[in-house]
């Protein structure tokens, strides 16, 4: 009899579709400590029966264990959770991503996501300029960093270390007239490439340089507790990586994985980013505090395949810009 | 048989713990799909931009080293050799520098010299916003490499310089020579191989060091090879675990140059002293002034960067400066309250660097010992490999450990994801500071002592359980302390290794500062800083029950 029960259950458990909503979940991301064990909270609230275990490190890093644990032969994450699409695209290309295109997208703008759905934009993390309220000179546009005034006091992230940088960079130069040059002035002005956005963001209010490119919720975080910086949105326009997820071919856990990137694209999940001081990737959501109006934000087009395809060149090309 | 056990134990010791990581590193590095295969490391070698690295390394930790030597050395001297006041609390004081990860050293540096530095702002002193922190470049990295590597290099000269006796003073004394001529043909021959092994061992710190130029030297370009393969990981292409791999061969190879060199040296040494009752010089009328240049000058090491790293730690956010307005403890509220993770990482830390410790403590002794029982060439091809782990990044020895256990092994399983392979990694990577010290001190026991033992009767166990050990004790346990505080404040080794729910304070730091969150990674860096040093005050108070010469600063 118990053998029958056992095994009806076994089968039960077989034929019954998807939704583990119990086990475990192994999180990689690049996101802030304080961020990713928020986001792992909410979620197991949702899912008292899914323990996520998470591991933060920098987007490179990140990929750099991913990458030795697939050399190895025994990938451990479920979901990654990255700052850029042009790794995310990568990814794809290698066949490591699983299509989860069933995915209800509906409340998100046309072409935030991967059409296949092997990865979804969960906010928008836009590039301006930062600068020390010490500084004489207030920037307004990208090209302000090229004036004298800002002769040596430019700290930038490196698209060498910073998939964003790289981002960024490939944005800026497909859409601004002088394309790379406009980055030769900035070499020829004096502007220091290096690291990630933390550096630029410790530089300008340390005081060391007036003028970084860095991400928009550091500086606005940042200046509301009191640090002496401002952030800008140029009026040419800000270039925005979206923090995409996705989804591991190789995960042990899909369904609990599923559930994972149904709660980031969730209203909930959402709100979380906004309550994070993030700008939501969702449409008809409020901005957290510190941000203009969405509408006044101007988020400059850029090709990711083509960045994909170029990367190298892209970052070869930088390399050689700025002596590095 | 008793005979061959440490000799086999000493190999099996070196094997895994040196020569396993270092071939895996090789292989992934060599072995490409048709087998054997040197074209990419010579290609790799032939780039400018490793050549110029390699440049850099070498520069920097020679340099680097130099200067630790003679910041060190006349510390050693005084406060092992002399009646100057304070003696105690210099050598305290001194230790610090190593125990404050590379990083926060130069963070701490950077904070007082730059232009948002609330020290010197209050005294009108601050650079203009605008201005450069002069400690970019090599400079700062040299000067940084000579302040944090100081302590190593005191360490090791102020084991030796306890373990001369008066005896061979007071004979020169008697003999006519002056104090000065005695310090000069006695004890600084006396003190050779010491020397060397401090010089080493503050070369090869340097040669692995990544923190202080990833700090000071990335800014501005100016890179060694470990920041080069930090960068190199960076670019995250498929190829990146090879051509990282490559990199720590020549990081490795570098560190070889510096172990062989040491040997030669050292070839020459064969002498033995026994221990006596220790030297103690007056001083007479330069007791205060030597002791009042000594506090000043650690005063500018020591105190004013932690004043500047404290100071960050009040205020709301970097770029704040410090008034009463201002003055805050919310970051410490935020590290050690909100985030549930920085307690943690201070109990793994805590655990794992205690447990490398006791471990490296319980085995240098028969390591060492074994490693003697070697012929001399092979010996220190042994000792060199064993010093290699140090010498490389963390970075890359944290690859090399995931290559390594990320797969199910016999026996123990998956230790990835595990605290435990962070362990094998701090038993990797500290062994050498374990052991040398170990070495250095059964090096000068002389045979006769064993001799006249046996000649009494007293067997082979008996010899090392009354007459080896208690002479090498002390030794081991400051090569313990080394290990414990360099493992409790390593930022590169976990920061591939840490796990869910197993981060250190290493990762905790790096993250905070990476996210642009400088006012809470100094608060982090502060109560780590005042744990130390409270756990450092507490085993002075057992210092009356601990065997003479274990504490470093006594």
């Amino acid at each position: 009899m118990r053998a029958i029960i056992t095994a009806g259950l076994m089968l039960a458990t077989a034929l019954t579709p998807a939704m583990a909503q119990e086990g475990r979940l192994v999180l990689y991301t690049s996101q802030p400590q304080t961020d990713a064990q928020q986001t792992a909270d909410a979620f197991m609230e949702q899912y008292p029966d899914i323990t996520v275990e998470w591991v933060r490190d920098g987007t490179t890093q990140i990929m750099a264990r991913f990458r030795s644990e697939l050399e190895a032969g025994t990938p451990q994450a479920d979901v990654l959770l990255i700052a850029d699409v042009v790794t995310m695209e990568g990814l794809k290309a290698e066949g490591l991503l699983l299509n989860y295109p069933e995915a209800d997208v509906s409340a998100y703008p046309e072409g935030l996501h991967d059409e296949d759905g092997a990865y979804f934009s969960t906010k928008l993390i836009t590039t301006g300029i930062v600068y020390n309220t010490a500084a004489t000179m207030i920037p307004e546009s990208w090209y302000d960093l090229t004036k004298p005034e800002a002769q040596g006091q430019i700290a930038m992230p490196s698209p060498l270390t910073s998939g964003a940088a790289l981002i960024h960079t490939v944005t800026l130069t497909e859409n601004l007239p002088e394309g790379w040059d406009f980055y030769t002035a900035l070499a020829e002005n004096g502007a220091q490439a290096s690291g990630g956005n933390g550096g630029v963001l410790t530089a300008v209010s340390g005081g060391e340089k007036l003028y970084g490119m860095i991400v928009d919720y550091m500086p606005i975080r940042e200046a509301a507790n009191g640090a002496p910086v401002e952030f800008v949105f140029p009026t040419e326009g800000v270039s925005a990586v979206t923090e995409p997820a996705a989804i591991l071919a190789s995960s042990q856990n899909q369904e609990n994985a599923k559930l994972f990137i149904d709660f980031l694209l969730s209203e909930e999940g959402q709100e979380l980013a906004v309550s994070q001081g993030y700008i939501p990737a969702r449409d008809g959501m409020a901005l957290p505090e510190g941000y203009p109006d969405r509408s006044e934000i101007n988020v400059l087009n850029y090709d990711a395949a083509n960045a994909l395809a170029n990367e190298q060149a892209n970052r070869d090309r930088f390399g050689e810009i700025f002596g590095q | 048989m008793a005979r061959f056990a440490p000799v086999a134990l000493a190999i099996v010791a070196v094997g895994v713990l040196a020569a396993l990581p270092l071939g895996r590193l090789m292989a992934t590095a060599l072995v490409g799909n048709a087998g054997l295969d040197f074209a990419p490391l010579i290609e790799r070698l032939m780039r400018g931009s490793t050549q110029r690295a390699m440049f850099n390394t070498l520069d920097t930790a020679v340099m680097g080293a130099i200067l630790a030597l003679l910041i060190g050395t006349p510390f050693a001297f005084f406060v092992a050799l002399t009646d100057v006041p304070f003696r105690r609390l210099q050598g305290f004081m001194l230790l610090l520098p190593l125990m404050i990860a590379p990083q926060v050293t130069a963070l701490a540096y950077m904070q007082l010299l730059g232009p948002s530095s609330a020290l010197l702002g209050t005294l009108g002193l601050a650079p203009a916003p605008g201005t450069p922190n002069p400690l970019l470049g090599r400079g700062g990295i040299i000067l940084l490499y000579g302040i944090q590597h100081a302590p190593i290099v005191f360490i090791t000269l102020r084991a030796g310089l306890t373990a001369l006796p008066r005896d061979y003073f007071e004979a020169a004394r008697a003999a006519g020579a002056g104090p000065w001529r005695v310090l000069a043909t006695v004890t600084l021959p006396l003190m050779r191989p010491y020397f060397i092994a401090a010089l080493a061992l503050a070369f090869v710190s340097g040669v692995g060091n990544f923190g202080i130029p990833a700090f000071l030297g990335l800014p501005v370009n100016y890179l060694t090879l470990a920041t080069l393969i930090y960068q190199q990981l960076a670019s995250n292409g498929p190829t990146v675990l090879a051509q990282t791999a490559m990199l720590s061969l020549l990081i490795a190879a570098i560190a070889i140059v510096g172990i062989a060199i040491q040997s030669l040296a050292q070839k020459r040494e064969s002498f033995a002293i026994t221990r006596g009752a220790p030297l103690r010089l007056s001083l007479g009328g330069w007791r205060w002034p030597v002791a009042g240049i000594g506090l000043l000058l650690i005063g500018v090491m020591l105190v004013l960067p932690m004043l500047a790293l404290l100071t960050t730690s009040l205020v709301p956010t970097y770029g704040v400066r410090l008034s009463f307005d201002t003055i805050t403890l919310d970051n410490y509220v935020e590290v050690l309250a909100r985030q549930a993770s920085t307690i943690r990482a201070f109990t793994n830390s805590f655990y794992l660097s205690g447990l490398a410790a006791l471990i490296l403590a319980l085995l240098a002794v028969p390591v060492a010992l074994g490693l003697r029982g070697i012929p001399m060439r092979t010996r220190q091809a042994l000792h060199g490999l064993l010093d290699l782990p140090y010498a490389l990044p963390g970075i890359v020895l944290a690859i090399a450990c995931i290559l390594l256990f990320l797969r199910p092994l016999p026996l123990i399983g998956s230790l990835y994801n595990t605290p435990w392979i962070i362990l094998v990694a701090y038993l990797m990577r500290f062994a050498a500071l374990a052991v040398r010290p170990v070495d250095a001190a059964l090096g000068q026991i002389p045979p006769q002592l064993g001799e006249a033992a046996a000649a009494a009767g007293a067997g082979g166990m008996r010899r090392l359980l009354t007459i080896t050990l208690p002479l090498a004790a002390p030794a081991a346990t400051a090569g313990a302390l080394l290990v414990f505080m360099s493992a409790f404040n390593e930022l590169t080794v976990s920061a591939l290794l840490w796990s869910s729910r197993n981060e250190t304070l290493g990762v905790i730091l790096f993250s905070l500062d990476e996210a642009g969150l400088s006012a809470q990674a100094s608060a982090v860096a502060v109560v780590t800083i005042a744990v130390v040093v409270m756990l450092l005050l507490a085993l002075d108070r057992l210092a009356p029950r601990l065997p003479a010469g274990v504490l470093p600063w006594r």
